[in-house]
């Protein structure tokens, strides 16, 4: 493996090869969301609309209320994203400082096994709660369940940001008189910034594309979220495939922006922050 | 020193979504794993001990070994090539150059898809008749007649690992960049010092200073990745003939098509099981970084 | 000082959990009564249909509302399973041929004959829309709203490519001339072929049709009681299938679902697709009317073709507060002319006699082919499966195994049947 390629010809063609290779799904289903309906299934091939047309996204927003459903997901996703973030500060900050080595290591090994864990062992068990509590279509309560679903995983990444940060840090805010939660606020924060930005990231993309726990415990067809709105163009007469490769489209782009934003704080914090060494 | 209660109070929240919405749920799942639990008539719901475990690993018809096997295929085939690609990116990226950043944006946004979107797309494709795939390599010159990519048993894994891999290599890409990145100056120039040359910058400076990184991440992308059935379901629904079932996507039919949720439910405490115990073992032979990570 | 703030964090948390609860939900009490209807075979087309007619309902009774709850197709079934068994309050549900058996053990539909009887549209209703209400313990638990009926679309354009002016009457033909349409090097083939996804739908019809004397209340059984796929005929038909799969269809078939067998079909890579009605709106939608039709099912070599009449309909779960409310909107919605209307965008076949004798749309055009088969019972005789059978659900992956394992040459005819034989047993 080559740690610096001495020949930057290699170099380009090599990044060029990733590039092509990372791009062209993305160029087929762009693209076929700019056939019209007659041309999706032709035989040959064809690589180019022969008459771009934005029908398919103008079917996507009137006929299928795509507009309200990516409302929806924005909100939920930007809540449980926030929440989450919260959260897993306080949590890996503790885990980080945590004095008791035992406990350390048992806490971490909890975090570890919930990422052990698939969805469907949890979705009836859920449902049936939810039901029993009468938590069916509450938007809440689908957030309540997608922070638990990150929280473990923002955590680990947390607590690794916050060991790459000297405890003198905040014993020195400590003596200067702030209490606990001051010198978190106020010293140790603006500090790990990029690292929460990266765990807002993390969390941002897997909730937005989260499909079944939406399904299961959402009701009304308003209430929707972008992947069940996508999940819902396959029907017994197979897949719409213009309004489908319309909505993977839309539905790429603020994952796409808060990536976009966003790499530069994971790579910057996962540099800064947490990869131990 | 902060008071050790502050400590806990902290923790408090994280705890409690964790207990409330996973712990309890997962306590309830499992319990269904005993139960003959099928919602096609209710009425017979009872314990029943170990049934569902047998009656999913001696299944005559649907052969466990097979899901085994393709779990394990599924999962090596798909860690192996995105580490190696994701490293390989990670090592091309190290540098930076004119509108890196644009670049990355693009070269990683796979990552941002959901594995269902992914699973359908590529299924397209690879389709044996209209694929793109097929095309490209008609038109290369490689193929002559279009190829079966799903429809072929020896075929069918190997073309839902691509998209996988497909899929994973930005992940690894980003984690090991930053890891990269990462590694302190002095280190380098230290070993310069010493009079190390490219290779054995690489081999005594970056991947020890990486090393605890890689296993991290190798860990949680395995789990993830035995996890993920979104893709396989999407393309080719554990087929053909059981080759591309693995443990996630058996457990999909079981509750989706078969309303058993006992078998389901078995499964999923199969695969929790065997992950656990990987971990451990995994954690134990990379005995120095289990220090680091805990 | 510390104590306070922490305390107060865990305040704040603690009503943040409690929040959900006082959140808006959907189900205010006061004012109009709310029914819930869930609907299963869910398609944006669709449920745009059902809204209008809900529309129409609610401008007629403005003091009911109706929520219309869709969730996707693929989870649709098992959502409303859950929804059930957790006693969700739900007053209309879509009840399919594959769940009402399971609903009706787990107790969850309200028996309709008191309804039916009361009902003045109840003696329209075709002698099949009947026996398919009372598919399990001779009970009405649904009203069908939908008939899937196999049929045979034909490309016509690309068999008069190939010289073919006339269509094929009997499986035998239908196979002739598929394969002899194949080129492979030409990649033209004979039959959409389904691989995955209840592929024994289609493969029953085609097998099954050459076994004589299948019982209409179980076509896995004879009318003697053997089982069906032991039979001479079947072993010979069954082996034609295979060699139809190896002759007339791309090896890709052995894992075409619904839309590749579809596309297939409207790409014109193979002329010949078993489905549905409710498939001509998706191909009405791609190619021009003069390039295809759809003819009735091949006559099997027993001299008729036996075929499944798919259902789906509306009932009224044994939670729902409102019955005679959720009746009333039913009887509604199924009424001859909404079922009639809703049928011609949608597809499927109508309930009702009357419109079938009233209504020129269902017997000309593509539709003529439906209409044949439903009213010719010497050549096209409805057979039903064994929906009762708790072995129903799990036979699906089953079959799909053993028919893909068979068709890729991992075992042989004979293995195959004892398997599904064993199976059933």
């Amino acid at each position: 493996m080559k740690r610096r390629s001495p020949y930057p010809i290699v170099r380009f063609i090599l990044l060029a090869l990733y590039l092509l290779g990372a791009i062209f799904p993305l160029y087929w289903i762009f693209i076929t969301s700019l056939k019209g309906p007659k041309e999706i299934y032709t035989m040959p091939l064809q690589y180019l609309p022969s008459k771009a047309s934005l029908a398919s996204y103008r079917k996507l927003f009137s006929f299928s209320n795509f507009s309200t459903y990516f409302r929806n997901s924005l909100v939920i996703t930007l809540i449980s994203s926030l929440l989450a973030m919260a959260v897993s500060i306080f949590s890996g900050f503790s885990l980080s400082r945590y004095p008791v080595k035992r406990t350390k290591g048992i806490l971490q090994l909890v975090l570890y096994f919930t990422q052990t864990i698939p969805t469907f062992i949890i979705m009836v068990p859920i449902f049936t709660m939810f039901t029993k509590l009468g938590w069916v279509d509450r938007t809440g309560a689908l957030m309540l369940v997608y922070v638990a679903t990150v929280v473990a995983f923002s955590t680990i990444m947390s607590k690794g940001f916050f060991d790459r940060i000297p405890t003198s840090l905040e014993e020195a805010a400590r003596i200067d008189g702030c209490s606990m939660f001051q010198s978190l606020w106020r010293v140790i924060l603006p500090i790990t910034r990029p690292g929460m930005a990266a765990i807002f990231c993390f969390a941002f993309i897997n909730i937005w594309n989260e499909l079944f726990l939406a399904v299961m415990l959402l009701m009304s067809n308003d209430k929707m979220t972008v992947p069940v709105a996508l999940n819902s163009f396959i029907s017994k007469a197979g897949i719409s495939w213009d309004v489908m490769s319309a909505g993977i489209v839309i539905a790429l782009l603020p994952t796409m922006i808060v990536f976009g934003f966003g790499q530069r704080y994971i790579v910057a914090g996962l540099t800064e922050g947490s990869v131990k060494g | 020193m902060m008071e050790k209660n502050h400590y806990r109070w902290m923790l408090v929240p994280a705890l409690l979504f964790l207990l409330l919405f996973i712990y309890i749920p997962v306590a309830r799942g499992a319990v269904m794993a005993f139960q003959h639990y099928n919602l096609f008539d209710l009425s017979t719901l009872r314990f029943n001990g170990l049934d569902n475990f047998k009656a999913v690993i001696t299944d005559k018809n649907i052969s466990f070994a097979q899901i085994l096997l393709n779990t394990v295929v599924w999962l090596f085939g798909s860690l192996i090539f995105q580490f190696v690609l994701g490293f390989g990116l990670a090592l091309l990226l190290r540098k930076p150059f004119a509108g890196r950043g644009l670049y990355t944006a693009f070269v990683f946004y796979g990552w941002a898809l959901s594995g269902f979107a992914i699973g359908l797309t590529w299924a397209w494709l690879f389709n044996g008749q209209a694929g793109l795939v097929n095309d490209l390599l008609i038109r290369i010159g490689i193929l002559k007649q279009p190829i079966g990519f799903l429809s072929n048993p020896r075929l069918a894994m190997m073309s839902v690992i691509i998209p996988n891999i497909w899929y994973g290599v930005p992940f690894f890409g980003i984690m090991l960049l930053a890891a990269l990145q990462s590694v302190p100056n002095e280190l380098y120039e230290a070993a310069v010092l010493d009079g190390a040359g490219s290779v054995r910058k690489f081999v005594s400076v970056t991947v020890p200073y990486i090393k605890p990184t890689i296993v991290s991440t190798i860990l949680l992308r395995t789990m993830w990745i035995v996890n993920f059935p979104d893709l396989i379901y999407a393309m080719t629904n554990g087929g053909p003939v059981n080759r591309t079932n693995i443990l996630a996507t058996q457990m999909i039919n079981k509750v989706f098509k078969e309303y058993d949720y006992g078998q389901g439910s078995a499964i999923g405490v199969i695969i929790m099981v065997l992950l656990f115990v990987y971990a451990i073992l995994y954690l134990k032979i990379v005995e120095d970084s289990k220090e680091e990570l805990l | 000082m510390k104590n306070r703030i922490t305390v107060l964090f865990v305040l704040v948390l603690v009503l943040l959990l409690l929040s959900p609860v006082f959140a808006a939900g959907t189900k205010e009490a006061a004012g109009p009564v709310n029914l819930t209807f869930v609907e299963t075979i869910t398609s944006p087309s669709r449920t745009a249909q059902i809204m209008e007619l809900i529309a129409k309902y609610e401008a007629r009774n403005p003091n009911v509302k109706i929520n219309l709850v869709s969730p996707p197709y693929e989870q649709s079934d098992n959502k409303l399973t859950l929804m059930l068994n957790s006693n969700q309050e739900l007053d209309i549900i879509e009840v399919r041929d594959h769940t009402v058996k399971q609903f009706v053990n787990n107790k969850k539909l309200v028996d309709l004959t008191p309804y039916l009887a009361a009902w003045d549209e109840g003696d329209d209703l075709l002698p099949l829309t009947i026996a398919a209400a009372n598919t399990v313990d001779d009970t009405p638990y649904l009203l069908p709203q939908f008939f899937y009926v196999k049929g045979l679309f034909v490309r016509t354009d690309v068999l008069a490519k190939y010289g073919f002016t006339t269509m094929p009457k009997t499986t035998d033909e239908l196979y002739a001339m598929s394969k002899a349409i194949t080129g492979k090097d030409r990649n033209q083939y004979g039959f959409g072929f389904r691989g995955k996804g209840s592929s024994f739908k289609i493969s029953d019809i085609l097998i099954l049709s050459d076994v004589p004397n299948i019982s209409a209340d179980n076509i896995y059984q004879t009318e003697d009681g053997r089982f069906a796929f032991s039979t001479p005929e079947a072993r010979k038909a069954v082996a034609a299938y295979v060699d139809l799969y190896k002759h007339a269809v791309p090896s890709d078939g052995v894992n075409w679902g619904f839309s590749e067998q579809v596309n297939a079909f409207i790409s014109g890579s193979t002329p010949f697709l078993v489905q549905d009605p409710d498939t001509v709106g998706m191909v009405a939608d791609a190619l021009d009317p003069e390039l295809y039709t759809v003819i009735p099912m091949p006559i099997g070599a027993s001299g008729k073709t036996y075929l499944d009449y798919g259902f789906a309909g509306l009932g009224i779960p044994t939670t729902s507060k409102h019955p005679d409310l959720a009746w009333d909107f039913i009887s509604f919605m199924i009424n001859a002319e909404n079922n009639a209307d809703f049928c011609k965008v949608y597809g499927p076949l109508p309930v009702h006699t009357s419109t079938y004798a009233n209504d020129p749309f269902f017997s000309s055009g593509v539709y003529k082919s439906w209409e044949t088969e439903m009213s010719d019972p010497d050549n096209y005789v409805f057979v039903k499966y064994p929906l009762d059978s708790p072995k129903y659900p799990g036979w699906a992956q089953v079959q799909e195994q053993t028919m893909q394992s068979l068709l890729l040459g991992n075992t042989t005819v004979d293995q195959a049947i004892k398997s599904w034989e064993d199976y059933w047993k």
